[in-house]
């Protein structure tokens, strides 16, 4: 009984700079992790998102769990967060959430999701409130000595299905994201052969801004009488709208430009 | 500072030095660096020519597929290093040897499948 | 009650310094890494150059000595200038997220044993933690954030190229370095840095561990962004990768970071690998050479090797192109590295279970492990060798002027044989009389 109440005493007992830890970092997790929600920019949420994970991994630090705190930050902050990343490279920067739900029943089942997590959260808690096993006996052979006897010994099944789910996870990704490729490759020397075997033009194109005023990659080269020469600004810009007409460009320098435009003062 | 908590403090504490070294050399810096502002250089880098556009370039899908192995592999080691650590304690040993082969047998099973439909081949 | 039993096995006489101590140690391990890196920039220059008959800087102090210096001061002095397009906030914070876990890294390296300060028994390490090896990891994947900062908040096209080849690059290696690092906790049955360099009192794991000391060298390059892997900042591409847009002391801090990663990567080589503080094999027969002060000569000696190391490769081999690279990552480094790791474990639970001497197998392992490497290079050399024998078949005629433009001969086409006065066509020997 006597040893109960010691552990008991023991687990509630908070150190000073576990308070101040948790004081600290604690508001700022939870502020963060509500910016990351109200952020319109993705890049924001994705930060404030990792910085609610550095948050939650000292915390885990402060409560002794080592193994867990640095874990956090490898596979969370470290890897998750960089798959967010990429994806946001993939998408666009600045691009804002859009509203639109392309999942039939999405709320449903986030709410569904919700409160069965919910629920698995106070069974957890409340179960080690309860049994009170303390972090002490929990770690009395070392942090990582201890969580390697649960994982290799009591929990194996559930360690086995964590690799085939990952990978299962990762084959998916694959498949939705590689081509397969069903012709050969098109190598320069193929593009080289095709340009000369074509019978087009088989030189360089001219290059954009030549006798024109600027050397920016979206003003035509002027020809010799004045016309620009379509052939020297990239197919892309034209495609998107993006190509400079001659009478524009007469006055305006690259900072004018790069400002929001202004009325043309007719010099 | 006693207990692993203690460790981790000093951690803390180059993190706090870190930081005071950041600040005294951005103090420093602006008070003794020239600024002249104006002019084209606070433009976009474009090798010389005005840029055109906005930064962002669309990236290729196919990093997005190796940050995902990244992140299996990244959990993989999450589970080799405890493993690795009491291997050699006693009751562990063949066991888990042999838990640990399934678990990689699964991960080599995927990463083959990605092999041979050519998804680690960068093109 | 609590106190005794956290403080139990992990962490033996860490935490127990004097306050004056524990700052010290920490403003010695900036000290230490600045100066190394100070120190490693200029003798990269001067290496560098004795690789390709220059002299190198030796203008600025005794031996060119205050050369880095110099520079550093110049570069913090130059205007900061921060593009229209970027994000600022990021922009600043970027630098700073790459520097700080560089230099944080090195709070669980052990410089060497217990010794005196002042009176103080203290161990010449910060801190130690039972998941220290671990702990270099996490902030080392922290700091990639300071390089996809950088090239998102430029606003620019080239520093975010460049940040995400880096960061595919930083990801890919840093798998099998992980990998490579099991191995050693197989043999040391801990992740503390303190207990691995206490478990290679008989033998280096460079020796007994090759193989994964091959695979984390040639990550640990990967993963410094140096040459031959250096696609990062691969000029001719990308301008200069993530940090095109920065400036001034941003771009020092960039900079410094890269640096301070090279030691603290050569640093955790030393450490697990190559016997941390402890004396090389002739100076350790002498009984004094692995106490007291010491051992640091012998780390900061390991370390400055794996630095001239990095430096050699530099001044050695061109830069590998993006495909290859990844292909050594993924296709070479990581399996040869799974594969290496289950035969270590495999021989490791038969010396515990049935108890037979493990040394020899990993070693002939290892040997066998090395043959097979050098013949895989052998193959790819035969197969180049077939590859480029065939010459193609002439089928067509030339035409010089085909479609009113001057072109080369196509596949198939052959070049004419010409003549000039004064030498034979197709001669490539020059003639005395026709230099």
């Amino acid at each position: 009984m006597s040893s109960t109440a010691t552990v008991l005493a023991a687990a509630t007992d908070t150190g000073t700079g576990e308070a101040v830890t948790f004081w600290v970092l604690g508001p700022l997790a939870v502020l963060a992790a509500l910016g990351m929600l109200a952020s319109k920019k993705a890049v924001h949420s994705a930060l404030l998102l990792a910085l609610t994970m550095l948050s939650l991994a000292v915390l885990y630090l402060a409560q002794d769990a080592p193994f867990l705190g640095v874990v956090q930050v490898v596979v969370y902050t470290g890897a998750v967060m960089m798959l967010f990343l990429f994806v946001l490279m993939l998408v666009g920067v600045d691009s804002a959430d859009s509203l639109v739900e392309t999942l039939r029943g999405q709320r449903v089942a986030a709410v569904l999701g919700a409160v069965g997590f919910g629920a698995l959260l106070v069974f957890a808690l409340g179960d080690a409130v309860v049994t009170n096993e303390g972090l002490d006996q929990a770690n009395s052979e070392g942090n990582v000595e201890g969580l390697a006897n649960l994982i290799f010994a009591r929990y194996v099944f559930a360690f086995e299905v964590t690799s085939a789910l990952l990978i299962t996870a990762a084959i998916g990704a694959m498949v939705l994201a590689h081509r397969e490729r069903h012709l050969p490759k098109i190598t320069q020397r193929d593009l080289s052969v095709q340009r000369f075997r074509g019978g087009q033009y088989p030189a360089p194109l001219p290059s954009p801004g030549v006798y024109a005023r600027h050397n920016a990659v979206d003003t035509p080269a002027l020809l010799p009488d004045g016309t620009p020469a379509d052939a020297s600004v990239s197919r892309v810009l034209a495609a998107r709208g993006d190509v400079r007409s001659i009478p524009e460009q007469a006055s305006t320098t690259a900072i004018e430009r790069a400002a929001p435009r202004r009325e043309d003062d007719g010099s | 500072m006693d207990g692993f908590y203690g460790g981790y403090a000093l951690v803390g504490l180059v993190l706090l030095v870190g930081v005071a070294f950041v600040t005294v050399a951005f103090t420093a810096n602006r008070l003794l660096r020239v600024t002249v502002p104006g002019g084209d250089k606070a433009l976009t880098y474009e090798c010389g020519v005005d840029p055109v556009g906005e930064g962002w370039a669309q990236s290729h899908v196919r990093y997005y597929v190796f940050t995902y192995l990244y992140v299996i592999f990244a959990v993989d080691a999450i589970y080799l290093f405890p493993w690795a650590t009491v291997f050699a304690a006693p009751g562990f040993g063949m066991t888990t040897l042999v838990e640990m082969f399934v678990f990689i047998g699964f991960l080599a099973v995927g990463l083959l499948y990605a092999w041979r439909k050519g998804v680690l081949t960068w093109q | 009650m609590n106190a005794v039993l956290l403080a139990s096995p992990e962490v033996r006489g860490f935490g127990a310094d004097p306050w004056w101590l524990v700052l010290g140690k920490a403003v010695v391990i900036f000290v230490f890494l600045v100066l190394m890196t100070l120190f490693t920039i200029l003798a990269e220059r001067r290496v560098v150059a004795r690789m390709q008959h220059r002299i190198g800087p030796n203008r600025v102090g005794p031996f060119g000595l205050l050369q880095s210096l110099a520079d550093g001061i110049k570069l913090a002095l130059k205007e900061d200038i921060i593009p229209k397009a970027a994000h600022k906030a990021v922009f600043v914070l970027a630098p700073i997220l790459s520097t700080a876990p560089a230099f944080m890294a090195f709070a669980v390296i052990p410089f060497g044993p217990e010794v005196s300060v002042f009176g103080e028994r203290t161990h010449l390490q910060l801190t130690d933690l039972p998941v220290a090896v671990l702990y270099i990891l996490a902030v080392a994947s922290v700091g990639i954030y300071g390089i996809v900062l950088a090239g998102w908040s430029s606003g620019s096209t080239y520093p975010l190229l460049g940040s995400l080849r880096s960061t595919a690059q930083l990801i890919s290696y840093e798998v099998a370095m992980g990998l490579s690092f099991v191995g050693v906790f197989l043999y040391a049955g801990s992740m503390s840095t303190s207990e691995i360099v206490a478990a290679q009192g008989d033998y280096w794991y460079a020796v007994l561990l090759f193989p994964s000391f091959a695979i984390y060298v040639i990550s640990m390059v990967g993963e410094t962004n140096r040459a031959p892997f250096d696609l990062a900042e691969a000029e001719g591409e990308l301008v200069g990768g993530f940090h095109t847009e920065y400036s001034s002391l941003k771009f020092a801090l960039f900079f410094l970071a890269e640096y301070v990663n090279m030691v603290t990567v050569s640093a955790l080589a030393t450490t697990l690998f190559l016997g941390g503080w402890r004396a090389p094999w002739p100076l350790s027969l002498w009984e004094g050479a692995n106490q007291d002060w010491w051992p640091v000569l012998w780390f900061t000696a390991k370390v400055l090797l794996f630095l001239f190391v990095f430096i050699w490769l530099r001044g050695t081999l061109p830069r590998l192109r993006y495909d290859q690279f990844m292909k050594l990552g993924w296709k070479v480094l990581i399996p040869v590295a799974i594969g290496w790791l289950l035969m270590v474990a495999t021989v490791r639970a038969l010396n515990t279970e049935y108890d037979f001497d493990a040394r020899q197998v990993l070693i002939y392992g290892g040997i066998a492990a090395a043959v097979l490497i050098g013949l895989t290079f052998v193959w790819d050399f035969v197969a180049a060798r077939s590859r480029n024998a065939e010459p193609p078949e002439v089928t067509a005629e030339w035409d010089p002027m085909a479609g009113g433009h001057p072109v080369p001969p196509l596949p198939g086409q052959q070049r004419p044989q010409l003549t000039v006065a004064g030498t034979t066509a197709g001669s490539t020997t020059q003639t005395e009389d026709h230099p």
